[in-house]
């Protein structure tokens, strides 16, 4: 990732024409070819910009970036006030689903904060069909399936609905009975859960969160 | 394969095997039991491949075989027929279990796709009292994790000391530590808690032998034996976190504090911490749940030291207490920030460390 901030003008030419007045900009050069020219404010979309493949040719005092559509980016560079490469390595892209990893971590260590009595046989116990979140035993011995969503609604019902009916195929594990877990839970998503006799219940994350600090650790 | 056994004795031999049958197996022949007819004996094995446990009883042998039946269900079957004697005969694809009129069939698996068990890599064991190993594996296996995704905190730490052997677990809130004395272990391992759970119900009796091998543990006795993998994962080094002495320490009766501990679990479940204000003549012990109420009590005892406040999980704490064997029970602390010790006061060789909760 190259960053310079300079004060310049910005032209394009392409789908239409686009001219930015002479002033102080951050230019972003990203390492597959795409160049973004920001404002200082707004944190959606740059003023201007090329999606790569694009060509960049530094000449004294002007860039001129062109693609293969025929668009062309001139900017002139007035003064270039900082001008710094970064190596940002492969990207992990984003963990959308990082809370719902992070809730099964909290609930499962405290599984009775579900249900009182409930311990958890194992965290991700497979499935043919992939593996439910937290797999428990209540205090009468049945098995409890609980999934873990973020916002728990509908989708998350079928789901719990089809690990309960596979697991269910397991004699092994007696009468399986099945929880739906999120931040929130919708009405709907209530509705079908009880319509299915499957029990839902919304737990406060920053609350465990503070347990989970609360309670020291010997290692 | 053709039998005839007392119901009771074969159902009991079938269904203790039938115990290390997993409940997720990738392979189905091991959703069966092996049982295994020579001379005058059957023996009946069953396994996840990660324990294994084998029976064997004395029948009478009309014909000698070998013949993988499913577990749960064939050793449902016995026990639902009447009292007295059974047979079990196969014949060609399934095998017939009769007594008294019933009978059932039930399909064979394959025995050819019965993978070979190891059960032991030929470690003499020790020799133990049954009741005194279960006992001791009782009050330890509490402190165990049951998550997966930290295997080393399911295990059971066993190891040699001077004049016996030591098992240790921790969750990492507690740790449970247990001395055994003469019975000398030559080696220790890593041993999976859900496997020595099973101990006291699969193969205990007066006297079992205990084994620790480089990749396997095996506890055996007239009963049967039951092996075990070992988990190849480093388990923490504890032994740093047992100071030798304390400057805090309460002595208290363990019924009186137990039953103040229930009564303040009533008000602090999910997790509240039950507070222990510690001092001379004892402890008063309280829990304070803003939508609920609180309880506060006194529970009186000997202390010496300096007074100090604590506050622990409830449920870790009674487990805790529960766990110790003995009238009375120490709780030896530093202050209200570092782990306390539980254990009794006239029984050496049980520690329970228990971290506390931030107040």
């Amino acid at each position: 990732m190259r960053l310079v901030v300079a004060v310049c003008s910005v032209d394009y030419e392409g789908r239409l024409e686009a001219h930015l007045p002479m002033a102080t900009r951050l230019i972003m050069v990203k390492a597959d070819g795409c160049v973004a020219i920001h404002a200082d404010g707004g944190a959606y979309k740059p003023l201007n910009w090329m999606n790569a493949p694009n060509t960049l040719i530094e000449n004294e005092g002007e860039w001129e970036v062109t693609n293969p559509k025929g668009e062309k980016l001139t900017i002139r560079i007035e003064e270039k006030l900082s001008d710094q490469q970064v190596e940002m390595g492969i990207d992990p892209g984003l963990e959308k689903d990082g809370v719902e990893t992070q809730l099964q971590v909290l609930l499962a260590d405290r599984v009775e904060l579900l249900e009182d009595g409930l311990t958890l046989i194992r965290r991700e116990y497979p499935t043919a069909i992939g593996p439910v979140d937290l797999l428990c035993r209540d205090v009468r011995g049945d098995a409890m399936a609980v999934e873990i969503k973020r916002k728990a609604g509908i989708d998350g019902v079928e789901q719990l609905t089809r690990y309960r009916e596979f697991l269910a195929r397991d004699s092994r594990l007696g009468n399986v009975r099945g929880m739906l877990v999120g931040l929130s839970v919708s009405p709907q998503a209530r509705l079908l859960a009880e319509d299915r006799d499957l029990m839902w219940r919304e737990v406060d994350y920053d609350d465990l969160r503070e347990r989970e600090g609360r309670t020291l650790r010997l290692f | 394969m053709h039998i005839r056994a007392e119901r009771d004795d074969l159902a009991d031999v079938l269904s203790r095997a039938a115990r290390a049958v997993g409940t997720r197996s990738p392979i189905d022949a091991l959703q069966g039991v092996l049982c295994e007819v020579t001379g005058k004996r059957i023996s009946v094995t069953g396994s996840d491949l990660e324990m294994t446990v084998r029976t064997s009883l004395d029948v009478e042998v009309k014909e000698e075989g070998t013949v993988l039946i499913p577990a749960r269900l064939a050793s449902e079957a016995v026990k639902k027929l009447p009292a007295g004697a059974v047979t079990m005969k196969t014949d060609d694809s399934e095998v017939e279990i009769t007594g008294h009129g019933p009978s059932i069939r039930l399909r064979q698996l394959s025995v050819d796709d019965y993978p070979h068990i190891e059960t032991g890599d030929g470690t003499p064991g020790s020799e133990i009292g049954g009741k005194e190993l279960v006992d001791a594996i009782n009050q330890v296996v509490i402190a165990a994790s049951g998550d997966d995704a930290r295997p080393m905190l399911t295990g059971v730490k066993v190891e040699p000391i001077e004049g016996g052997f030591r098992m240790a677990a921790t969750d990492s809130y507690r740790l449970a530590v247990r001395d055994l004395l003469g019975t000398e272990l030559p080696v220790g391992g890593l041993i999976p808690a859900r496997g020595l759970k099973e101990i006291g119900r699969t193969v205990t009796d007066d006297k079992v032998r205990l084994s620790v091998g480089s990749r396997m543990a095996t506890v055996s006795s007239e009963r049967g034996s039951l092996t075990v993998r070992l988990i190849e994962a480093t388990f923490p080094n504890y032994q740093q976190l047992l100071p030798d002495s304390y400057p805090n320490s309460l002595t208290v009766k363990k019924g009186d504090l137990l039953a103040a501990i229930d009564r303040a679990s009533l008000v602090a479940e999910d997790h509240i911490p039950v507070r222990l204000e510690v001092g001379d003549g004892g402890a008063t012990v309280s829990v304070t749940r803003q939508e609920v109420g609180g309880t506060s009590e006194r529970v009186e005892g000997t202390f010496s030291g300096e007074p100090f406040q604590i506050a622990f999980n409830p449920r870790y704490l009674a487990d805790g207490i529960t766990a110790v064997d003995d009238d009375e029970i120490v709780l030896d602390a530093q202050d209200g920030h570092k782990a306390g010790i539980l254990r009794g006061a006239n029984t050496p060789g049980f520690t329970y460390l228990l971290m506390p909760v931030r107040i």
